[in-house]
């Protein structure tokens, strides 16, 4: 059986994934030119490489048609339901740390915990006429995280897909759950991370879907054994 | 996938409910979304059907009657009293069980009659369960916020608190840490050294300039989302909050209510007995509870086959009263999940307060429980 790795195809991430993979005595060759997105491991026959985005990358893990994948924890998770019986996380590699975190205007100097937010949610809608909102790209973690974790059930999402740091200065959203590794843009937004408002601590792993064939592959065991090693 | 079509017993529910003087309504199987995910929270996104019309409203397969039936009722600007009843096709998402189902229900509009009103809603549903189910012994639960929330503002906590515990009906979890939080004063540290002085000497003009000013410096609009003044009387609420707390007797009492769970035949005894012991002054929902026990004897329920449990409740901020569920006995699926909404027709934009109360009957179950008969 052939055995698929899903790396990321470009920028800072696809040279560390790299690293690692070389360190752990996995080297990724393109096949090819440089652009190609198919690669190989030098010395490991059965295994191939696919070069496709991160956010691809989980949902191809998600649907079973890599093996492996190296993404963030945090797309992956948001990705699928049921993640820990759909997925192995088998590393965690030391890069692409960043947070899932809840963030509020700093201005809100009443509001500190979720335990803040579910009363101002509370009497949002009497004093606005309209729920809380909250722009996002991560509908399910931010479901987790307020309707089960802290049994706040009375906000509304918004989408967002990009510069959702600006969406309460620009009046489309009260709040924001979004990505930050330093803080420094929420910071320039005039936005907080609440106390408990850590959704998730992300960092680049390397994620096995789950399939029976798996069982007793060498190919697999190796390749869980060799990036253990290596982080 | 088993073969779904109307249950063998619909002819039978639908004289059922003509004979309790109610008005069939049908309502559009494609709805707009709006008012599902407002009335009931993202949660539910997961677990509907939605799409997007062409001019980019969303749209979804109906999950439930009651709130189209409602909208329904404040569009054709009908008068109240009015009973409504519905039997037809629901669409959800869930892990267990088909994804389109039948449901039936009644829905009464408009009676401000309160017990009398409640004991109908569990009668009716009683009754229609025996006309399918017939010879089956059923077990009804019962809760009731408005005790809840008597208690709660018997404590003495400041309102605040109470609305967070009211807030928190119904979610054990959720609770029992709001319970553990009671026990001691939280230290509230972390404000602005100007901001604390400002508290501190109870400006709230200069505290509302000052919130005001620091929008504007960082670019935000004041009419947007929270404005300043709303800020900082929440500033003040959360001191006070912060500085709550309840003695180990009145914790003690917390939670020994939220632990009662009797026979609607001892209910009112106990719940007296309860009120004296912790010397709560709860007369007037004792009174209330009292009247829909009576209520519930005059309109024929069995008060053995009822059960209160102190702690039933359901989180979503439209639920005011009763709320119930009816399990065969011994049995652990819900057949019919019902409770008073007293809070929703306002909250789908109906100008005047209507009272409202009804059931909702998951069809497919009975159906299995009546095949488990066989």
């Amino acid at each position: 059986m052939t055995i698929t790795i899903a790396v990321p195809s470009k920028g800072r991430i696809k040279e560390d994934a790299a690293a690692v993979f070389e360190r752990a005595g996995l080297t990724m060759v393109s096949v090819g030119n440089d652009r190609s997105y198919r690669g190989r491991i030098e010395g490991l026959d059965g295994v191939e490489v696919a070069y496709l985005s991160a956010s691809e990358i989980a949902r191809e893990l998600a649907s079973g048609t890599v093996d492996f994948g190296v993404t963030g924890e945090d797309l992956v998770r948001e990705g699928m339901a049921d993640v820990d019986a759909r997925v192995e996380f088998c590393a965690r590699l030391g890069f692409g740390g960043a947070d899932v975190v809840v963030a509020v205007p700093e201005i809100w100097l009443d509001v500190e915990t979720m335990a803040d937010l579910g009363d101002v949610a509370a009497e949002f809608r009497a004093r606005h006429g309209r729920r809380l909102a909250i722009a996002t790209k991560y509908w399910r973690l931010t479901q987790q995280h307020f309707s089960s974790q802290h049994g706040i059930q009375l906000y509304r999402i918004v989408e967002s897909l990009g510069a959702t740091e600006g969406a309460p200065a620009a009046g489309q959203a009260d709040i924001i759950v979004d990505i930050t590794s330093t803080g420094s843009t929420l910071k320039a937004n005039h936005l907080k991370v609440l106390r408990d408002g850590i959704i998730l601590k992300s960092e680049a792993c390397l994620v096995r879907a789950r399939k029976p064939e798996h069982e007793g592959d060498m190919n697999v065991a190796k390749i869980i054994e060799a990036v253990r090693g290596a982080v | 996938m088993p073969l779904i079509d109307m249950p063998d017993f619909a002819d039978d529910l639908l004289s059922l409910f003509r004979e309790l003087k109610t008005e069939r309504v049908d309502t559009p199987v494609i709805q707009p979304a709006e008012p599902f995910l407002d009335m009931a929270g993202e949660d539910l996104r997961r677990r509907i059907f939605l799409t997007e019309s062409e001019t980019g409203v969303s749209l979804c397969l109906r999950p439930e009657f009651t709130i189209p039936v409602c909208l329904r009722h404040i569009e054709s600007a009908t008068g109240t009293p009015k009973r409504y009843a519905y039997l037809g096709q629901v669409f959800r998402q869930r892990r267990g069980g088909a994804n389109e189902f039948y449901q039936a229900g009644i829905e009464d509009l408009g009676d401000k009659d309160v017990a009398s009103a409640d004991a109908r809603a569990v009668a009716d549903a009683l009754a229609c369960l025996q006309k399918v189910l017939p010879a089956r012994a059923f077990a009804v639960t019962i809760g009731d916020q408005a005790v809840f929330e008597a208690v709660v503002a018997a404590l003495g906590l400041p309102t605040g608190w109470q609305r967070r515990l009211v807030r928190a009906f119904g979610q054990t979890d959720v609770l029992e840490a709001m319970i553990a939080r009671l026990a001691r004063p939280e230290a509230m540290a972390g404000l602005p050294a100007e901001v604390e002085a400002l508290l501190e000497a109870g400006d709230d003009a200069a505290l509302v300039a000052h919130v005001s000013a620091e929008m504007e410096r960082t670019g935000y609009l004041t009419n947007a989302s929270r404005a300043p003044d709303e800020i900082v009387r929440r500033l003040k609420e959360k001191r006070v909050l912060a500085g709550a707390s309840l003695d180990a007797t009145k914790l003690d009492a917390l939670k020994e209510f939220l632990s009662l769970n009797v026979s609607l035949r001892y209910a009112p005894g106990v719940l007296a007995d309860f009120a004296k012991a912790a010397n709560l002054p709860l007369e007037a929902a004792i009174a209330g509870f009292d009247a829909r026990v009576a209520a519930f004897a005059n309109a024929g329920a069995s008060l053995a086959d009822i059960t209160w449990r102190a702690a039933f409740g359901r989180p979503l901020d439209y639920y005011t009263g009763l709320v119930f569920e009816i399990t065969e006995r011994g049995g652990h699926d819900v057949l019919i999940g019902g409770g008073r909404f007293d809070r929703m027709m306002t909250l789908l934009g109906a100008k005047d307060h209507i009272p409202a109360v009804g059931f909702s009957m998951w069809l497919d179950r009975i159906e299995k429980a009546k095949e488990a008969q066989r």
